[in-house]
């Protein structure tokens, strides 16, 4: 149970407060103002197993926690891991509390009007989880249901397109461990999420009544810079491509979602 | 930086439903809450010390864990009793619990405050039991604390957004909502905390008018001291 929850709301509002008074105190842009910092704040997301959570000391780790290290590896500055949830992701990066975000991040049309995507470093299947003796095999399947969603995840517009045409009853939570957890407590029928999150609270649980009932797409990740950093995003971009020939990513991808890399497509 | 408010109007009818909900669960509440209250007190007053430390247990265990604990137990731990609810009535239930035992402990104190000389002086003019807990202690003891009271209620009204972690769409909620939709993160949150403190004003102002209706006899000087002793 996430506790810290109220906390991080205040978190996200001062960093709204503050991101007004950042305004005129640019914060690091460019690669060569972030090497002469010394150091590289990255927003990672945490609450979305196994891409990012944290351990038992409280740091993030996961997939997004090991790419960001490599990031700082070939930056050749420390890293400074700022946790956010899925809602504070982007205002965090806008107030200027992070340099940029590695943080499980669809590139959508929408959010790319706040901010600027570099080319997907991870991907997921998006699938309909839901409790084995429910049939449930396609969108047709949940009419009239209530389902349950992550809050400013990609998927949520997956429910929120079909809420009238489906009549859907919409349950928006916070992350997606409580998003499952609505779903293991029966509040909602069915829950819309990405595999390699749902997968892990599943095994974490033993929850073997929960089970995959379609797949509806594949939602590839980006890293995210603010409006006008061009130049630390064609850097971070230039990085993706260098990991992903090398195998560094691969083996990040072995490491915690249990499979090789996905083709991941480029823009 | 430039401000768009356009995109957060637009939804003013999700802002609306918002608001509602808010008044609506924060209304409930206090009504319940105090009702609560009056009947722990006076079950307090009038039967034996194991109804007392009954009362007890359950207000030092309100106050003294996070509301969000208390939410998520009755929306996340309850269904696993086969007891389930939905989301606006867990929040319902769970504000009502904990103004109750906040309201409990402040009449409770209001309660003490009357002398016992005021008692004596019920039970010679004849009165009941009844007659002297109603007369003579609570609504005095009410009187004395109802701007305390009334601080409790406001603090109620904004705790409400914490509501939003378990998918009600109160105002808090509907913000996030709205955040996700349009990014102006900053414009939806000036509007909404706009709007939570005109409510949280409106409720002082009524509350403050509804005690001078309710307690007319209390006099200036008691006042006063009530208002000592709240600060």
């Amino acid at each position: 149970m996430n506790i810290l929850n109220p906390l991080r709301i205040a978190g996200t509002l001062l960093a709204l407060g503050a991101g007004m008074l950042a305004e005129s105190q640019a914060s690091a842009q460019t690669v060569t103002e972030i090497v002469k910092r010394g150091k590289v704040k990255v927003g990672v997301l945490i609450g979305a197993p196994p891409y990012g959570s944290v351990d038992a000391q409280g740091n993030a780790v996961g997939y997004d926690a090991d790419v960001t290290a490599l990031v700082g590896k070939y930056l050749g500055v420390p890293v400074e891991i700022v946790q956010l949830t899925p809602p504070s992701r982007i205002p965090a990066l806008e107030a200027g509390k992070v340099d940029f975000l590695v943080a499980t991040l669809a590139p959508t049309p929408e959010r790319a009007k706040a901010v600027m995507f570099t080319i997907p470093y991870s991907a997921f299947q998006t699938g309909i989880y839901a409790k084995k003796g429910v049939a449930i095999k396609n969108w047709e399947d949940l009419r009239g249901r209530k389902v349950g969603v992550n809050r400013g995840s990609s998927v949520e517009r997956e429910f929120t397109n079909r809420e009238k045409e489906l009549n859907l009853t919409i349950l928006r939570f916070e992350d997606d461990a409580t998003t499952m957890q609505a779903l293991f407590s029966g509040q909602v029928e069915a829950i819309a999420g990405p595999d390699a999150q749902a997968n892990a609270a599943i095994k974490a649980r033993g929850e073997s009544e929960t089970e995959l009932k379609f797949v509806f797409g594949m939602q590839p990740n980006s890293m995210t810079v603010r409006k006008d950093a061009y130049e630390l995003k064609q850097w971070l971009n230039n990085m993706i491509y260098y990991i992903k020939q090398n195998g560094e990513l691969n083996a990040i991808s072995e490491k915690w979602v249990g499979g090789p890399l996905p083709q991941l497509p480029t823009f | 930086m430039q401000f768009q408010f356009e995109p957060v109007l637009a939804e003013a009818d999700r802002i609306l439903n918002g608001v509602l909900l808010t008044i609506g669960l924060s209304f409930g509440a206090i009504v319940l809450g105090l009702a609560l209250a009056i009947l722990l007190v006076a079950a307090k007053s009038l039967f034996g010390r194991w109804v007392g430390l009954l009362v007890d247990a359950y207000v030092e265990l309100m106050r003294n864990t996070p509301f969000l604990v208390q939410l998520f137990m009755l929306f996340f731990g309850l269904p696993l009793l086969g007891i389930r609810m939905s989301g606006t009535e867990a929040a319902l239930l769970a504000m009502t619990l904990n103004l109750g035992a906040y309201a409990t402990e402040i009449i409770r104190a209001g309660v003490d405050s009357i002398h016992r000389s005021q008692l004596e002086a019920g039970v010679s003019l004849a009165m009941t039991e009844r007659q002297v807990f109603q007369h003579v202690v609570l609504m005095p003891a009410l009187a004395r604390v109802w701007p305390a009271l009334s601080s409790q209620f406001v603090l109620m009204l904004l705790a409400s957004s914490i509501c939003s972690f378990i998918a009600v769409p109160e105002l808090s909620g509907t913000a996030a909502i709205i955040e996700q939709n349009t990014f102006r993160s900053f414009e939806t949150y000036i509007v909404v905390t706009i709007i939570y403190l005109v409510l949280a004003l409106t409720l002082k102002v009524a509350l403050l008018w509804l005690g001078r209706k309710i307690f007319p006899r209390l006099s200036s000087v008691d006042r006063l001291d009530a208002k000592a002793e709240a600060a």
